[in-house]
């Protein structure tokens, strides 16, 4: 049948399996957007405050439910405010496709009005980009930009479109997308060699990442640890990849993992590596990371082998194939000395927590007693910063994709976009966002997102009217010269929640925590609680960066 | 160790290839002493050879980077001792009519052509392997060399095995 560029674009969302979008409208999309007009009644069109919120949504859409996140935005401006969002996606291997307008054909390169070459600008931060100057390339051209967003290791895609190529003319024929299948790619002898490894390990342990959760081998992975009775430490990516409340989970890795982590990784004989990078807030010293232990590695991405540590064995592929395959191979084990050594560290390197307050709720305190009233499935959100690394430490996790963060790039203002997504992705569910008064003020305008679609969103804001994460670094490394990072705004969020027509509660302290929280966890409306914390709260412990669990800070002013 | 390893990489001859692997090579840190593109043995690809120095998990690296752009459709590390490297130069040395038979008597060693005559100048053409072609250039500075151009290095592996990766 003879469509337009435009209406392809919607039958090619479709044959995706694609029924939520996000987006902004503007000038080159005009004709994409009539489309989505005509489709409403099969793709829904979330409008956003503004176009990064629309890609981090596109994001929480995305790690929540494991499809594939579309974002829509037009040329110039509305192509750059993706910028961030698609960084964020990819530095966490998020699978996304942006569609962006363009100027048309023979306007491109002629600095036109809103005009950008948003390939150029995207390319290191995309696993691939299109521009589609034909109408007849269109179709092929979507489908071949999901299946890169879907296969190997995951990763945002984008493709820019003309506006002239969005209006004309051509044939289509619906096809049925091929399932993604990804092969393992290591050989026999990578295998044998691992079970050997492993088999010889007398206490080794799991250090896990976000690819679990991507190749939604979580039951796997618990699989092997069970049977090899082998502890495991989750990178802060990893979170929910793993439950919690497993006798074999240790806790976060890195830098504000625990001094537990950080003695496994320094006493192991093994480190069992899976869908994990050994990134710097992980691995802080690349050459002591593990010094004493044989490092086995399961990716998909062949380019993550020995780029930060140097390893053993790699087995690339699937997860899921590779960790049901070493489960059925290696011998069942136990290690009651090592495990018990595990727990004895456990119990020291514990952080002297601040006394209670009037002024202030504790944050600890507060992510505990949400803890409470949500569900394992339910999912929390966060922006970066203090707040964020609270969360990792204190909130209990026990289902995969319960958990939206900016792991990789840190982005503030990550937070609102992703809890929209979540959230629209999850009518069923509760979203909690907990963020805090810096990244807050970076995109609250998405608040105006949450009250038109009457999202069931409660977004705490751990307010200490400080940038509390560089205003840490700033007393530790800087001499306590704090250089803007106590900017104590006056912004009362409770009326700012008003104003943009949602309820919002204040939490004073610890005793109305609990209280407060009742109230708003009550409904199914969306609900902002400025949560008063102290300036002065620190993230502890805390390894320097480049140093290593020797080096642990548990105490500071 | 640092070494110098030749690279051949197959890829799609699409707008923006070139600049897709030159982005990764400089966004990754890489240092790169020469590349070359040119049409592949097969319609709608590139064959581009490029000289990477540094240690051998660079070169690892390096590779499975490549591999990850998805119009590069094969790379492939050329053995040093299984491989034939060549290059072209063209050099303009300085002549003052005295010594142009010297100059003569160390080009001919190479197989350099005389392409130009100036009145101050002589210009050569040479090919050979890139040390060859480092040594000539090495021993025309004793003269003068006015400017020069070099292709970077075209490389292929020895025996029937082949690059193309074609879909």
């Amino acid at each position: 049948m003879k469509l337009n560029g435009s209406e392809i674009i919607a039958e090619c969302l479709l044959e995706q399996g694609v029924d939520t979008v996000f987006g902004y409208p503007g000038g080159a999309v005009l004709n994409i957007y009539d489309a989505l007009y005509k489709y409403s009644d099969r793709i829904t069109h979330i409008l956003s405050s503004h176009e990064q919120g629309a890609a981090h949504a596109a994001d929480g859409y995305a790690r929540t439910t494991g499809k594939c996140g579309v974002v829509i935005a037009t040329s110039g401006p509305g192509a750059t405010n993706l910028v961030t969002g698609i960084a964020t996606a990819y530095m966490d291997s998020i699978p996304m496709v942006a569609i962006t307008g363009n100027v048309t054909n023979d306007l491109l390169a002629r600095d036109s009005f809103q005009e950008v070459d948003i390939c150029g600008i995207s390319m290191p931060i995309t696993k691939h980009n299109f521009i589609v100057k034909d109408v007849k390339d269109l179709a092929n051209v979507i489908r071949k930009a999901f299946k890169i967003a879907m296969s190997g290791r995951k990763g945002p895609v984008l493709i820019d479109i003309p506006k002239d190529v969005t209006g004309a003319v051509c044939e289509y024929e619906k096809t049925v997308p091929a399932v993604i299948e990804n092969p393992l790619m290591s050989d026999k002898n990578d295998f044998l060699y691992a079970c050997e490894l492993i088999s010889t390990a007398k206490c080794p342990m799991i250090y896990m990442g976000g690819g679990v959760v991507s190749a939604d081998a979580s039951k796997e992975l618990i699989a092997l640890a069970e049977k090899l009775d082998c502890p495991v430490a989750s990178s802060v990516m990893g979170l929910g990849g793993f439950p919690q409340s497993h006798r074999l989970y240790m806790g976060t890795i890195g830098m504000h993992g625990g001094y537990e982590t950080g003695k496994a990784t320094d006493n192991c004989d093994l480190i069992l590596t899976v869908g994990a990078r050994f990134s710097d807030r992980v691995a802080g010293d690349r050459e002591k990371f593990g010094k004493d232990a044989r490092i086995i590695q399961l990716d998909i991405d062949k380019a993550e082998i020995n780029k930060n540590v140097k390893i053993d064995c790699c087995l690339l592929g699937d997860l899921k194939d590779t960790l049901r395959e070493l489960t059925n191979t290696v011998e069942k084990t136990e290690r009651p000395q090592w495990i018990a050594q595990l727990s004895e560290w456990g119990k020291q390197g514990k952080v002297t927590e601040t006394p209670k307050s009037d002024d202030y709720a504790h944050p600890y305190h507060v992510i505990e007693a949400v803890r409470a009233l949500t569900k394992d499935s339910d999912i929390i959100v966060t922006d970066v910063g203090q707040h964020q690394m609270w969360v990792s430490q204190r909130y209990r996790f026990e289902e995969p994709r319960t958990w939206c963060t900016s792991g990789g790039l840190g982005t503030m203002g990550y937070g609102m976009g992703a809890a929209i997504g979540s959230a629209v992705a999850h009518p069923e569910k509760r979203v909690v966002l907990f963020t805090g008064d810096g990244s807050f003020h970076m995109n609250l305008n998405e608040l105006a997102t949450v009250c038109s679609y009457d999202l069931n969103v409660k977004i705490i804001v751990l307010n200490n009217t400080v940038l509390g994460m560089v205003r840490q670094w700033q007393k530790l490394f800087y001499g306590r010269r704090f250089s803007q990072t106590d900017p104590h705004r006056k912004t009362d969020f409770v009326k700012v929640a008003q104003a943009f027509g949602i309820k919002g509660l204040r939490i004073h302290n610890d005793d109305d925590a609990e209280s407060v929280l009742a109230q708003a966890f009550g409904d199914d409306k969306p609900v902002l609680i400025d949560c008063r914390i102290s300036p002065d709260e620190n993230v502890l412990p805390m390894i320097p960066p480049g140093k290593t669990v020797d080096d642990l800070i548990t105490e500071m002013e | 160790m640092e070494n110098k390893q030749i690279i051949g990489l197959f890829v799609h001859n699409h707008p923006g290839v070139l600049l897709r692997v030159t982005s990764l090579i400089s966004r990754r840190g890489f240092n790169i002493d020469s590349l070359t593109v040119s049409p592949a043995a097969v319609d709608g690809y590139s064959r581009m050879t490029i000289r990477l120095s540094g240690d051998d998990d660079q070169v690892e690296q390096f590779i499975n980077q490549m591999m990850k752009i998805v119009d590069v459709k094969n790379v492939e590390a050329l053995p040093d001792d299984g491989s034939v490297a060549s290059e072209l130069i063209l050099v303009k040395v300085l002549a003052d009519g005295k010594n142009n038979n010297d100059i003569l008597a160390v080009t001919s060693k190479y197989h350099a052509s005389l392409v130009n005559l100036g009145e101050h100048s002589m210009t050569f053409r040479a090919s050979g392997a890139p040390f060859e072609i480092d040594t000539l250039v090495e021993e025309l500075r004793a003269f003068g060399i006015m400017e020069m151009a070099r292709t970077g290095i075209a490389a292929l592996e020895n025996g029937d095995r082949c690059l193309n990766n074609v879909e």
